[in-house]
């Protein structure tokens, strides 16, 4: 395993997106210390910044306070990263495999674009969870972000697959022109919930203000929330889904799309 | 999508102003360009224009307008959202439209209105662009003019602040191909606001040194941002002494373009005016004070270690 630890937070962020697996797997010690980064616009080598210790292989452990950190895992398609620490934006941006974790917090852009893998967030994450980038049609489009905390503005913003579950509430635009993918809320979000979503699910535990374009369409057992229960349960969320719990309430929108997504919301029985 | 303001004046049977108060922001707007004048295509000036104005309180321009519309603070995205489904026809739960401050009639109304004008204009000022949604709601506005584009002509244009703000984002544009928001540290433009927007990296901390070109930062940003300015190396161009520039560590005063110095402005519909300097002053031009810094810095050694 290689251990790579921050000797002092940059002051300005530091472009690290050699941090992955895929870049680091078949490079000497030698090789890996002289690796680029960026500091604003400075080259500088990787060991510059990292006490760099252990053989590189598929996984990779960084140490520190790394939130001014970018592009942790950029495009990853194998191996595990796990940052002890906090973690800066654009972590695991454009991954198609392998795992990233983070024990504490994590910026905006977590996961922007991902096609595969799983991402595991402990803390709070920013904003533009799983989002597409800007001017950019389609957000992730497969994979799972896992965050314990809370998260930021535009969660899922265009998300086409995959499944974001969030511990703590959610910020405004969660599921922002979603067109597809699963978003699992335990801890409720803030307004403008789902707005403009064309196909997808939102799911949340607890009430949400929805936009006026949203029409109530009746208490529902969905089949497949069994199968993401199941899924989820091991990994820390609880979707009740037992008819004498209680049942959702199933949202259709974005009327201004117009679109065909759900938003379902528990309620205890 | 839009247009000048000739256009504008020459076309459009239908100006909706939303979140600005132009009789007092913009006052030579109504008379010059929008509702006041007789263009080509509406030979009757004021009489064949339809006014409306959406705003959160009943400003001087309510006076002017033949359609008052008053949404609740912080309601512009679900009005215009609603507005985007009623133009297409869908039905909105009447209940549910009543947190916007107003009645469904009063939108299916404006909607047909939008729907039936044969140049329509939607003018948005700050009161959109600066609340919570932000972004989300220009981008409201900008979707449901673009929509509307089924129906008839409909442009919109944003009611710019002080300062000649569109000239930075046409100069950005047509340099870059991004209007603001860019970081160069790479060699190459990105674009990503929220990442490399002025406020937010100086709020997040994310500059160590900062130049301020035609903008009083000090005056309008939040406060964490202006602890950054005083706290990191900043350098302000300005004629005058500014907020900005009290708590810089450098300031260059700088001739006034338009008075002493010549240049060119971007008129809020992206016109170019030149502008010719009437009286001669002591001070060099923003123009001179950038050439000499770029060359000065040419002058210096290069940073980067040999074969890299």
């Amino acid at each position: 395993m290689l251990t790579l630890t921050l000797k002092e937070s940059p002051h300005v962020p530091l472009e690290a997106e050699v941090i992955s697996p895929d870049v680091v797997a078949n490079l000497t010690p030698g090789e890996v210390r002289a690796l680029p980064v960026l500091l604003g616009k400075r080259r500088c080598r990787l060991d510059d910044w990292f006490d760099v210790d252990g053989d590189a292989g598929d996984e990779i452990e960084v140490r520190g306070d790394a939130s001014k950190v970018k592009w942790i895992g950029r495009g990853m398609t194998r191996g595990r990263v796990t940052v002890v620490g906090n973690a800066g934006t654009h972590l695991g941006a454009y991954m198609t495999g392998g795992s990233v974790e983070v024990t504490g917090s994590a910026g905006d852009w977590v996961g922007g674009e991902m096609g595969g893998g799983t991402i595991r967030v402990r803390g709070d994450a920013g904003g533009q969870l799983g989002a597409a980038y800007r001017g950019s049609p389609s957000g992730m489009s497969g994979g799972t972000i896992l965050v314990g905390g809370s998260a930021g503005i535009e969660l899922g913003m265009r998300m086409k697959r995959g499944l974001i579950a969030v511990g703590g509430k959610v910020r405004d635009f969660a599921g922002l022109q979603m067109k597809g993918g699963t978003i699992v809320l335990t801890g409720g979000a803030e307004i403008r919930t789902g707005a403009w979503m064309a196909r997808g699910t939102i799911v949340s535990l607890v009430p949400l203000r929805l936009l006026p374009t949203f029409a109530a369409a009746g208490p529902y057992h969905p089949t497949f929330l069994r199968l993401y229960a199941r899924h989820l349960r091991p990994l820390g969320f609880a979707l009740p889904c037992e008819p004498h719990e209680g049942a959702y309430r199933r949202y259709t929108g974005d009327a201004a799309v117009p679109g065909k997504g759900e938003v379902l919301v528990w309620q205890p029985a | 999508m839009s247009c000048t303001l000739g256009e504008v004046k020459n076309r459009a049977d239908l100006i909706i102003y939303w979140g600005g108060n132009p009789a007092e922001c913009h006052p030579r707007h109504f008379t010059k360009y929008t509702i006041m004048q007789k263009g080509k295509y509406v030979p009757n000036g004021r009489k064949g224009r339809t006014m409306v104005l959406v705003d959160i309180r009943e400003t001087p321009s309510a006076k002017a307008a033949d359609l008052f519309l008053q949404v609740r603070p912080a309601k512009d995205f679900e009005t215009l959202t609603i507005l985007r489904a009623l133009i297409k026809g869908r039905r909105v739960d009447a209940a549910a439209v009543a947190e916007t401050g107003l009645t469904l009639e009063q939108l299916e109304d404006l909607a047909h209105r939008m729907k039936t004008c044969r140049f329509g204009v939607l003018f948005f000022g700050m009161g959109l662009s600066m609340t919570r949604g932000k972004h989300m709601n220009s981008a409201a506005a900008l979707t449901l003019a673009a929509e509307l584009n089924a129906f008839t002509k409909f442009v919109t244009m944003p009611m710019r602040g002080h300062g000649n703000v569109t000239g930075a984002d046409v100069v950005m544009r047509y340099t870059t191909a991004y209007p603001f928001g860019v970081s160069l540290s790479r060699g190459y433009p990105r674009f990503n606001p929220g990442e490399f927007s002025t406020i937010d990296l100086l709020v997040r901390g994310d500059v160590d040194a900062t130049l301020v070109l035609g903008a009083d930062p000090g005056a309008t940003m939040p406060q964490p941002a202006i602890d950054h300015l005083a706290r990191t190396p900043t350098i302000v161009l300005d004629p005058k002494v500014t907020h900005s520039s009290r708590l810089a560590r450098v300031h260059i005063t700088t001739a006034a373009t338009g008075i002493t110095a010549p240049g060119t402005v971007y008129r809020m519909d992206e016109v170019p005016l030149p502008l010719r300097p009437p009286l001669s002053g002591p001070y060099p031009s923003d123009e001179d004070v950038l050439k000499r810094i770029v060359a000065a810095v040419k002058r210096k050694p290069a940073w980067e270690p040999a074969g890299v």
